[in-house]
This record gives C-alpha cells, structure tokens and sequence, in this order.
C-alpha cells in the first residue's frame, strides 16, 4: 500500500507540473513567438512501481504563423533560426520580433534586448528590410542609407536551448554554438519585414490537454485514497 | 486469507503505477495476474505491449508508428532495436538520437538529416536539397511523424482496479475478522470448560 500511496503521489505530482505547463502556454499563446513547451515524464523503479517522475520541460521549434503587424520595424523569420540579441552583455537568441527604436539607433524589444547588427540614423523616418536582413534606412529628404544587416544563428539542437525569458534563449554545451546564417539564399530562411511570428500554441489541443490533466489528477488521486483506506483497515485488524 | 489482502495489495500497487504513468510517452501498463496456489494467492504481472493512442505533437523529430510494424534503432550498447515511437533530436553530426542514447538507423547505418528535415509515411527522410536517406523500417510501416504514441494507460479501467482491490481487501479482512472471531470464541469455551 506504501507503494501504491506513493506511486500515486508522484503521478498527482506529475499532473500539478503538467497542468503548470499547460497553463503558462495558454497564458502566452498571444505572446508573439512563443513556444509551446510540453512537460515530459518517464517512470521510475522496476515495472514502474515507484511511479513517475518529470524529465523536464521541452519548448517545440515549429514555426508560428506570421501576422501582419502595424509596427515600423516588426521583423519576423519565415523559416529555422533566430535573431542575436543582446542585454547587460549576455547574448540571446529569439524569433520574436518586434522592435521599437532605442536613443543611439538601436533596435530594442520590450523586455530591453538590443538586436545585434543594426543602428538606425537617428534622422531617419522610416526604415525597410530585405530578406537577407539588410536594413536601410530612408531619411525625410528620400536620401538613403543602409542600417546594417540582420544576423541569423542557428544551432545544430536548438532544443537544447535554455530559455532565460519567455521568447529568448542562451546556448547551451547541448545546443552547439550559434552558427551564423545568411538568410534570403536559396533554400534559407528569409527575413520578413512588417509581420511578426505568432506563438504556435493551439488552444484547442491545450484545452483538450488541461482537461485530461485534471482527470488525470483526479484518477490519482483516487489511488492515494485508496492506499489510505486499506492501510486504515490494515491498521483495524488487530482489535483488543 | 492474508494471501489474498497481500494479492489485493499488490494489484494496489500496480494500478497506481499505472495510473501516475498516464502521461508518460511510450510507456506500457502492468496488468496484475492472480493464481491460487498451494501458498495461497499469488499476484504475478506481465507489461501489456498493446500500442497506445497516438498524440500529435507537431515536431518532425517525433516519430510513431500507425498499425503494425516499427523502425530500427542502435541503442547505446551498439545493438539494434526495434522502436514503435521516440521523441528524437538531431545532435552535432545530424544524426537523430533519443533521451536514452538510441540512435536511429538509416539503410547504410545511423541516418544523418539536415535540421529542416521532414519523414514521411514510408520513412524517406526529405530535406530542402532532395531526399537524403532512407530510416530502416519493417516492411509496410506507416511512420507518422509529428506524433508520439501516448501511454497504453486507460484511466478508467485502473481505477476500476483501484476499487476492485480495495473492495477485495476489505472483503480479505472482514473474512479474516470472521475466522479471528471464530477462533476466539472456540479458544473462550476450551477455556470455559476446564476453568
């Protein structure tokens, strides 16, 4: 019964990490570029007697729809890698991409990560982006003048990748170090001006997921009742 | 009759194990088998290798097997295995390898894909340039990719197994409680008669 109690306490366990996941997708499923990340677990002991146990978190790379976006410097990546950002002189890597100007012509997004690459004039109006990344910026007088290039990186296990925000990520020994990729070529991923990647979090299959996961919850806790009972009529057997 | 609270027990136990398991990909269910022997009851378990449903997951690197058949793996001890379904990542040299070190075989050894690489049904692996290799698959083995074969696990059926044992063990008690009161009542009137 000890085991029983126990091996449906790590399941009841298992469940409250589960729904935890679940929960943060459905609150980030508007958040451009987030990754649906899924809770993995693999049981423990011989036969699985000793129940299960959480192996981790795992974010999925697929590729989030693009949307067009009113901003005037929303990037989006049509295709794998991620943009190199920096912040405090940590380097990170991200899909999301919606930047505003910074004082000193850098492109920033909203939690403060600086888009490595690009400075913009400060006397230009507006800027646009071709697919391989290069920016240029156009000035009030129709004068022209380049902004710099996007950098892509790509990694060889991006999910190995370590997210230290909600959309960025630091590499990691088991990603392998950030390649530098060139998009707009043949057969690589181009640089989108004016969308920006929406998160690939389905509602329907996280609702469906949190629905099984509280039944789940329930079943097992249903075990620990059980174990509990007959461990109350183990305990009545001997009567004085 | 201790035997049989020990066998109710048992079957506790295992329908537990399964039930915190219900959400573990891959993972196959016990299913408790009880015999009457000359030492009583005895519980003995067997893993139940039905195949489990089949969860999307939308990553390429996840792979099962719909119907029969399975696919060919080198575990890390180098011998081949058979596999119904694995949650795959492509390391340093492009070879697809499983949280327990399996590596996945290709017709001339370990397949080697590019990072945008799909699989489809008869297992031809595609990528931007072409198709680059070929998994190594039983014949006529639909591979699905996207998805993961969830647990084997019906929930409803362990809790009926749940209810089942603790019914079966308070019937064991209430049985060794009637045979406990006999005794004491046989054990009072020996008693009664000598005093």
């Amino acid at each position: 019964m000890n085991r029983a109690l126990y091996a449906a306490a790590s399941g009841m366990a298992a469940q409250q990490q589960n729904l935890d996941v679940i929960a943060s997708n459905l609150a980030n499923a508007d958040v451009v570029a987030f990754k649906n990340a899924q809770a993995l677990f693999e049981p423990v002991g011989p036969n699985a007697m000793l129940g299960t146990a959480s192996t981790g978190v795992r974010e999925i790379f697929t590729q989030g729809k693009l949307e067009k976006s009113g901003g005037p410097f929303d990037v989006a990546i049509d295709g794998a890698g991620f943009f190199v950002v920096e912040r405090d002189g940590v380097q990170g890597y991200t899909r999301a991409g919606a930047f505003a100007r910074a004082p000193g012509g850098t492109l920033r997004n909203a939690d403060g990560w600086t888009l490595r690459g690009v400075r913009v004039d400060v006397n230009a109006q507006r800027v646009d982006v071709a697919p391989n990344g290069t920016v240029a910026a156009l000035a009030g007088n129709g004068a022209v003048s380049s902004a710099g290039q996007i950098a892509l990186a790509a990694f060889a296990a991006p999910e190995k990748l370590r997210a230290i925000d909600a959309t960025v990520f630091v590499a990691t020994p088991g990603s392998g170090a950030a390649r530098r990729l060139v998009a707009g070529g043949d057969r690589q991923p181009k640089i989108v001006f004016g969308m920006l990647e929406k998160s690939n979090v389905s509602i329907v299959e996280s609702m469906m997921a949190i629905l099984a996961a509280q039944r789940a919850y329930e079943a097992n806790s249903k075990g620990v009742q059980a174990a509990d009972e007959m461990l109350r009529i183990a305990n009545n057997l001997h009567r004085s | 009759m201790a035997t049989a609270m020990h066998a109710a027990k048992s079957r506790l136990d295992i329908a537990a194990a399964n039930l915190a398991n219900v959400s573990t990909d891959g993972f196959r269910k016990r299913v408790a088998h009880a015999a009457l022997t000359a030492k009583g009851l005895v519980t003995s378990s067997r893993t139940d290798e039905t195949g489990g449903p089949l969860r999307h997951t939308g990553r390429a690197f996840d792979l099962a097997v719909a119907g029969p058949g399975s696919f060919f793996a080198r575990d890390r001890g180098g011998r081949t295995i058979e596999l119904r379904s694995g949650s795959f990542e492509r390391d340093a040299f492009g070879r697809l390898a499983d949280d327990r070190g399996n590596v996945l075989l290709g017709q001339h050894g370990a397949l080697r894909v590019a990072p945008d690489a799909t699989i489809d049904a008869r297992g031809i692996e595609r990528e931007a340039g072409g198709t680059a290799g070929t998994l190594r698959v039983r014949a006529g083995t639909a591979v699905q990719s996207g998805f993961l074969e969830a647990a084997n696990v019906d929930a409803v059926g362990e809790m009926v197994q749940v209810l089942e044992a603790q019914r079966a063990f308070e019937t064991a008690q209430k049985t060794l409680s009637a045979i406990d009161e006999a005794r004491q009542k046989d054990v009072n009137d020996v008693v009664r008669v000598k005093s």
